[in-house]
């Protein structure tokens, strides 16, 4: 295809980092070359028999390329690739191991709602939304992606440091007969267990109990 | 009734999870699929589910892992390990059909004669280790339901 004959060093380190299916492709400059590197990136759905350039990622600077809408498709697996370009000459293609976004994607902790009424703390919970191209196309939650979506739930007592530990299918919890007066910090991670995916735990939502009158 | 098998697909996967990088890196072949491609095992209807499910675990048992042998003996472990759940739950499935509840339809024979094909058109070894590489399209698409 007339390319010139190829000797920069190879991008490095090429693959993708995936949260809640939005999927970038990452790499790391050739060893050696300073600035003024440029890139182009073609993708290819495995199985299928022809590469695809991705025209807003041909002749960046940036070592990144965001493949989220042309690898949303969470049913097929892809593959990507770099080529970097310097002063009239070039690399190689260098490729990603098979991306499968299903199971390998990282998932963000779920949003953590809490209240309390009488004794007890109701807690709700929302898992977070699949990557989608824009505000308005339709949104897909992580529940509806992976079945067996479960939450692990954490409710510690700042006054007697005892933490309980609750994993639930459903996205609500309540936690009865507390003590009036104390507070209680919740937090909670998302559990799927296969594919295996766990999210980091959300940060702490403290609330009191107020006290009998 | 319908036919329900249970089945330890954590195991499964964490099995296939561990050695995923090692086999795909040994399928070199980017542009053709054994599972996905032509046909996608996510466009078979539900009343097809079990008897394509006994057929990819006795194509699996009977085709694939026998072919994959590496010279990395923690990835053999995990492929005998592999293929060790796959034997007990393509039992489990036999049991079934033979109690008339895995009825193969159209489409099933169908979309399996694909897959044979896909599998045919290339050699022994690099069908098996590419089909093993696929191990994650089955699951994804066992869970899926």
């Amino acid at each position: 295809s007339g390319e010139l004959y190829c000797s920069l060093p190879n991008p490095r380190n090429v693959h993708f980092e995936s949260i809640n299916m939005k999927n970038i492709l990452h790499w790391s400059a050739p060893e050696g070359t300073g600035d003024g590197v440029l890139y182009k990136v073609k993708y290819a759905v495995y199985g299928v028999g022809k590469w695809i350039r991705k025209p807003e990622c041909r002749n960046i600077n940036r070592t990144w390329c965001d493949l989220s809408s042309e690898t949303s498709d969470y049913e097929e697996q892809y593959y990507a690739s770099v080529k970097a370009f310097l002063n009239g000459t070039c690399s190689d293609w260098m490729e990603t191991t098979r991306f499968n976004p299903l199971t390998d994607t990282k998932i963000d902790p779920p949003m953590v709602s809490v209240s309390s009424t009488d004794r007890s703390i109701s807690i709700i919970l929302t898992a977070p939304e699949k990557w989608k191209r824009s505000p308005e196309e339709e949104s897909m939650s992580l529940l509806q992606v992976y079945p067996g979506l479960q939450y692990n739930v954490s409710v510690f007592n700042k006054k007697t440091k005892k933490r309980w530990s609750f994993s639930i299918s459903n996205n609500t919890l309540v936690v009865p007969w507390l003590e009036p007066g104390t507070a209680y910090c919740v937090s909670a991670q998302i559990h799927v267990t296969t594919p295996l995916l766990d999210s980091g735990f959300s940060k702490e939502h403290c609330i009191t109990i107020l006290k009998d009158k | 009734g319908a036919c329900s098998v249970s089945m330890s697909m954590t195991e499964i996967r964490a099995g296939f999870t561990a050695i995923k990088a090692n086999i795909q890196s040994r399928d070199p072949i980017r542009t053709l699929s054994i599972l996905s491609h032509p046909c996608s095992l996510h466009k078979v209807k539900s009343s097809d589910r079990c008897c394509i499910t006994h057929q990819l675990f006795t194509f699996y048992v009977d085709k694939v892992f026998k072919h994959c042998r590496t010279e990395d003996s923690f990835v053999n472990r995990k492929i005998s390990s592999i293929a060790n759940s796959f034997l007990s739950v393509r039992r489990k499935l036999e049991q079934c059909r033979e109690k008339n509840k895995c009825v193969c339809g159209e489409e099933s024979t169908e979309k399996f004669k694909q897959i044979l094909a896909n599998y045919e058109g290339l050699n022994v070894t690099s069908a098996a280790m590419k089909s093993l590489g696929e191990l994650d399209i089955l699951l994804d698409w066992m869970e899926k339901s």
